[in-house]
């Protein structure tokens, strides 16, 4: 390994660093309001890292792992979203009893897992970025133990995930039997010159589709995502809805690439299948749901199951409207989540419908975000949700996918209902007199209220002018496209 | 036949055995050991290829550390026979049907596959799984997942403190 | 200097949105302050911009703000073009306008709604200005809609008076069908050239094939906004609004806007002399009907309002016979004295405890002598007295251009008369019986300052404005044709035609004839029309007038009463059935599905199996 190699590799040693600080300053018995700080710094340092490196992209750092313009996209996304999802956290656990100090040593190191994901291109790496994600995840929605269903969920997530797991190494041991390799270059290269599609490799692709649906939470593997996000604690919540599944597409974009999966019929096949039951099924789900991070859980189902749309065409335009649709998801659900964790009290987290009533006249901004989420969630013109709709049923319309692309339509009128229903709840009259706003540090109201207005000027923004977002993952991509010789 | 087959499919055969009884025992205390019958089992096969590293490692890790917390677990617990939950006829049923089929498609698969005809595994000649070579590689190409999976630990100790803490 | 041509919109649109944000906590003579000055400034700043223009001598000024958008190879700026038309539009909105904002401060005074309806009036002056000084038609058409919608906000400004939210819907719908139809002539015109800047389009019109389509669709656009026939039938009911809203919005400015329309878009006109028929016939029927309706009202804002139509139909009927500078004058000269006539309308009928039937007036010759005068002056600009009045000066051009000119013919020459004797008769109707006679209702308060002011000035106008253009054979001052003919072609005249000079005498006898017929019969013996109205059929054609010959009834019997029928009969709603059928499936499954979710983990590992079965039963078997 050189220099340049570890250079790019400096953002990640920084992220994992973060964590160490973290404990460090655990250890010196620091309050919950400096390791905040530091753990936001400490994002942003990971930020500048990213900026620095720049230059060395794309670098290939033999035989795991590759850091190059596509990772870069999805890192900075990540890294992004955990900012955000920082800033909530600490307005979340400041009211809770528990101690939440090691919950962001926890935060990072999944972080850190999501960011591996990006930049692997070998199983093993998979692998292991997949089991450092899903291990801080146990944790993590465990954490308010003293909740029943906290521990329930978490204990639902272990064992699930743990299933997956052996399901992905079992598909990956399969492939690596039939072409010897675990590197993904090395499985295209072998595929190439066996000419035919295997059953073992078949066999393989399909036992590993099952764990990145479950990661993903694609029906039938999304069972576990309604008591998940309703048993995890809100930031917690976000970072499943976001980070996690930034990381597992991001991987699985690079494995299509590499092994050309979309050119398998049978391929093709499973992905448009559980594209379309997802779409229907996460949007008939989310109909009569009453719990808000319950019907955000189907909603995310419904989204991924939009995503894959987008996924199916395998060429660079699918890629960019993917990539795009992430973009455009992620910072949808930190704003609506971010509401959500605005509105959480001491003893519960404002899951229930019923606490939304009226909340625009209560708080007109809050109201006013949520508002402009949800509508980007139903994809509703001048919203980022809008375009990235838009971009996806292109990719799909060019490579005339009609099946997928009409069940898009269709379920997208599905979900307008609950949305708008949602929408409705939040300006009706209400008579219900809600206690007054929690009384925390002015400073990190402030920066909640900043990071809120932030992400609704990006929901916004990247819906109005959509081409700044395009182009700058244009120019990332290329990079990402150019090849490697090492 | 061989030595070496005869201990090949003799392994083979108590893995199978242990693992089958692990399922059908009704004291978890017997499952355990019948766990243990099957580690005890696959290190014998990592021997056979040659890899006796991999072998002592199963047998400390799995065989000692993990089996010995799991009779702390069950004894603590105090699970037998009496307080197990009844499953319904068709919860049983369901569990049969299912994991048949899936045990049916990857025989198939397996089968069907052509290439696999033609590899046998190496007994008595790999050598990666030899305490040297291991190492290397391990501190060369795979450096990074080897870190990273120290951080891994780390977050499933952290994990386990958070929980676990009495507070 | 040209480059503060954006100030002039711009400060209308900062007053409005003033008001808009902050006009409720602000006070009232704050609100009059900002909604008025802002008006008044903008007026100040187009007579500067005017001044340095004309000086200038250059025939057209463009200032490109920024783009607005683009779209493939169609782009479109927020650019402003100032021209000589475009300048007399301006001058006309923001003067006008600023005199009418200037006398609502006193008007509205008593309004709560105040802040609300100067944000209104302000957001119309904006709009206005945007629809005249646009450089693009989609900006044009901006500002097409904005004056539309200010229209119905102002129309309906009252609106706890259902009748007065019919009108402002009515309005809508009406002016609707012909901005629908200014759109497809829009869309077409960008098919066919591919762009809608209004430069390119000058330059380009010779290649389009289907110009006359074009042409009428845009015309149709003109004859919604300007309340033509057979769309006309809004502009009465549009009284509704309080009387500052009618003068400024329903005479002086925005009812011209197909007057604009289609002179902006001369050069299309002119290739289709189809179009300019239908232009000039519009104008002449319109000019007739409207003057028929208009002599028969009881209502004085209904009456000024079918006057007006009669008037702008004289525009567009200038407009088809080829006399592009003679509709502009008109519209220039009508702009002050209908607004004064609105304006001192207003004044009367606040005075009368918001009497607005004639006959219940009488007398106010007397009692208020400076409203006298200043109506006077208005009616006889109305009714074109020879020398003395504006109107004459710009109405003698278009009788005379509509024979004379190369699009003109006697037919419409005379019927142009016919409405010139109408519009004296009416004139001197409207004057004699409001202020001569006696007094009927008693006067509830004198107009203040603030209303006479405007007033004074509108008559002054109304009096002075035709000096700046002669007929030919008087005296050659043709200042306003000079100016305009720098935009619009010249008026070609036609050979073998009847004297000029013979031509004015018959209309000023006629003009004459009208006014004393009035004064006959409406002051000197009465007795006439009681005789005239015993008989049975005259009694109906009244009746024929007074409903403006039933125009609503026929709209009522071949539109709404059929739609009405086809909604009635599909109260069912077939099609409301499909979607309840779609509801009932999504809840129904929904419901299926949520068994899914039981929470036990048991299952959901045996769903993930099946779901992994699947999987490879799908790859088994492909």
């Amino acid at each position: 390994m050189d220099s340049l190699q570890l250079q790019a590799l400096l953002p990640f040693i920084v992220l994992a660093s973060a964590s160490v600080v973290i404990i460090l300053l655990i250890a010196a018995r620091q309050s919950h309001t400096v390791i905040q700080i530091t753990g936001f710094l400490m994002m942003c340092l990971v930020v500048l890292a990213m900026w620095y490196v720049r230059d060395v992209l794309p670098r290939a750092i033999m035989p795991l792992l590759v850091v190059d313009g596509m990772a870069a996209v999805f890192t900075g996304l990540i890294v992004f979203c955990v900012l955000i999802i920082g800033l909530f956290s600490f307005i979340y656990f400041e009211e809770r009893e528990e101690n939440p100090k090691e919950y962001y040593i926890l935060i990072f190191l999944g972080t850190l897992g999501a960011a591996v994901l990006t930049i692997s291109r070998h199983f093993i790496s998979v692998f292991i970025g997949l089991e450092l994600l899903s291990i801080s995840l146990y944790a993590l929605i465990a954490y308010l133990r003293n909740r029943n269903n906290a521990v329930e969920a978490g204990m639902k997530y272990l064992v699930l995930a743990a299933m997956s797991s052996a399901f992905l190494l079992f598909g990956m041991a399969l492939i690596y039997m039939d072409t010897g390799s675990m590197d993904f270059d090395g499985i295209a290269k072998q595929l190439q010159t066996q000419g035919h599609s295997p059953a073992l490799f078949v066999t393989g692709i399909g036992l590993m589709m099952v764990a990145v649906c479950f990661k993903l939470a694609l029906v039938p593997f999304h069972l576990w995502a309604a008591d998940v996000y309703q048993g995890a604690p809100v930031p917690v919540t976000n970072f499943i809805a976001t980070v996690s599944k930034i990381g597992v597409f991001a991987v699985l974009v690079r494995f299509a690439q590499a092994v050309q999966l979309q050119s398998y019929h049978f391929a093709v096949i499973i992905i448009s299948f559980v594209a379309i039951v997802s779409m229907v099924g996460g949007n008939l789900l989310a109909i009569k749901q009453q719990n808000i991070k319950r019907l955000l859980a189907y909603s995310s189902i419904a989204h991924l199951g939009y995503l894959l749309v987008a996924f199916l065409p395998g060429n660079a335009a699918g890629i960019e409207a993917g990539m795009f649709y992430l973009f455009a998801y992620s910072i949808t659900l930190l704003a609506a989540f971010g509401i959500v964790t605005m509105l959480s009290g001491r003893q519960a987290d404002a899951d229930q419908l019923e606490a939304y009533r009226g909340l625009y006249w209560r708080n007109p901004l809050m109201g006013a975000i949520l508002t402009v989420a949800l509508l980007s969630l139903a994809g509703i013109p001048l919203t980022a949700g809008f375009i990235g709709k838009f971009a996806v049923l292109n990719a799909g319309v060019q490579q005339q996918l009609w099946l997928p692309v009409i069940v898009l339509v269709i379920t997208s009128v599905i979900g307008l209902y609950y949305y708008l229903r949602i929408i409705s709840t939040l300006f009706a009259e209400t008579q219900v007199i809600f206690p007054k706003e929690k009384s925390l540090h002015p400073l990190f109201v402030a920066g909640t209220y900043g990071a809120l207005l932030v992400l609704l000027i990006l929901l916004l923004g990247a819906g109005i002018f959509p081409s700044a977002v395009i182009d700058g993952i244009k120019n990332f991509l290329c990079q990402g496209f150019r090849i490697i010789n090492f | 036949m061989g030595t070496t087959q005869i201990l090949f499919w003799f392994l083979t055969a108590l893995a199978l055995l242990g693992a089958i009884m692990v399922l059908v025992s009704k004291n978890p205390v017997h499952s355990v050991l019948w766990l243990i019958v099957v580690f005890f089992a696959i290190s014998g096969h990592y021997i056979l290829l040659n890899a006796q590293f991999l072998a002592i490692v199963n047998l400390i890790v799995y065989a000692g550390a993990i089996m010995v917390l799991f009779l702390f677990v069950i004894m603590l617990m105090n699970l037998n026979a009496e307080t197990e939950p009844q499953k319904s006829i068709w919860m049983k049923f369901f569990g049969v049907a299912t994991g048949g089929l899936l045990l049916s498609f990857f025989i198939s698969f397996i089968v069907s596959s052509i290439d696999l005809k033609n590899k046998t595994a190496q007994l008595k000649e790999g050598d990666v799984g030899l305490i040297k070579n291991l190492g290397k590689v391990l501190f060369s190409d795979y450096v990074i997942p080897f870190e990273i999976a120290s951080i891994l630990f780390l977050s499933a100790m952290v994990g386990a403190v958070v929980i676990g803490k009495k507070d | 200097m040209t480059n503060l041509i954006a100030y002039i919109p711009a400060l209308p649109l900062a007053g409005f949105l003033l008001l808009f944000f902050t006009g409720r906590r602000m006070s009232k003579s704050m609100i009059a302050f900002v909604g008025a000055g802002s008006v008044c400034i903008a007026a100040l700043l187009t007579i500067v911009i005017g001044i340095t223009f004309l000086q200038s001598g250059s025939s057209a000024n463009t200032q490109t703000l920024w783009q607005w958008m683009r779209v493939g190879n169609f782009s479109c700026d927020i650019s402003l073009r100032l021209d000589a038309l475009s300048l007399v539009f301006v001058f006309i909105i923001s003067f006008v306008g600023a005199l009418i904002h200037i006398y609502s401060i006193a008007f509205m005074r008593q309004d709560e709604d105040y802040a609300r309806f100067f944000a209104s009036m302000n957001l119309f002056v904006f709009s206005m200005l945007v629809l005249v000084l646009a450089d693009n038609l989609v900006l044009l058409y901006l500002g097409w809609e904005g004056v539309g919608l200010c229209s119905y906000l102002l129309i309906g400004f009252w609106y706890k008076v259902p009748a007065n939210c019919a009108a402002a819907n009515k309005a809508f719908f009406i002016t609707r069908i012909g901005d629908t139809a200014m759109a497809i002539g829009l869309f077409m015109l960008f098919k066919t050239l591919g762009t809608l800047n209004i430069a390119d389009i000058q330059q380009q019109a010779a290649t389009i094939p289907n110009v006359t389509t074009i042409a009428l669709l845009l015309l149709m656009g003109g004859m919604g906004k300007s309340a033509q026939v057979p769309l006309q039938t809004w502009l009465p009911d549009a009284m509704a609004g309080p009387s500052p809203v009618s003068a400024l919005i329903h005479a002086a400015t925005m009812v011209t806007a197909g007057v604009y329309l289609v002179a902006r878009m001369n050069v299309l006109f002119l290739l289709s002399p189809a179009a300019m028929n239908v232009v000039a016939v519009v104008g002449a029927i319109t000019l007739f009907v409207a003057g028929c309706s208009a002599l028969v009202q009881t209502d004085i804002k209904r009456i000024l309002a079918y006057s007006t139509i009669s008037q702008v139909g004289y525009m567009f009927l200038a407009l088809g016979c080829g006399a592009w500078s003679a509709a502009i004058f008109h519209f220039f000269t009508h702009a002050f004295f209908k607004a004064l006539l609105f304006l001192a309308a207003g004044v009367v009928i606040e005075s009368l405890h918001h009497e607005h039937n004639i006959f219940k007036m009488g007398g106010l010759k007397n009692k208020m002598p400076l409203l006298y005068y200043t109506f006077l002056a208005g009616a006889s600009a109305l009714a074109a007295l020879p020398f003395i009045s504006a109107g004459f000066y710009s109405k003698d051009a278009i009788l005379w251009y509509s024979w004379s000119a190369g699009n003109g013919n006697v037919m419409l020459w005379a019927v142009a008369l016919t409405g010139a004797f109408i519009t004296a008769l009416y004139s001197a109707r409207l004057v004699i019986v409001v202020f001569w006679g006696d007094m009927k209702t008693p006067i509830a308060q004198q107009p203040g300052k603030l209303m006479t002011m405007p007033l004074v000035t509108l008559a002054i106008l109304s009096i002075i404005a035709g000096f700046v253009q002669w007929p030919h054979n008087l005296l050659h001052v043709t200042l306003f044709a000079d100016l305009v003919e720098k935009v619009l072609p010249a008026t070609v005249l036609k050979q073998g035609i009847p004297p000029e000079l013979l031509l004015q005498l018959i209309a000023a006898v006629v003009t004459l004839g009208g006014a004393y017929t009035g004064y006959l019969l409406y002051y000197k013996s009465p007795h006439i029309i009681e005789q005239w109205k015993t008989a049975e059929p005259n009694l109906n054609l009244r009746e024929f007038f007074v409903k403006g010959w039933r125009f609503d009834e026929l709209y009522q019997t071949l539109f709404v009463k059929p739609f009405l029928f086809i909604t009635r009969s599909n109260k069912a709603d077939v099609f409301d059935k499909i979607h309840q059928w779609l509801v009932t499936a999504c809840s129904r499954l929904n419901g299926w599905l949520s068994l899914s979710q039981n929470g036990s983990l048991r299952w959901y590992i045996g769903s993930m199996l099946v779901g992994i079965i699947f999987i490879l039963a799908l790859q088994f078997f492909l």
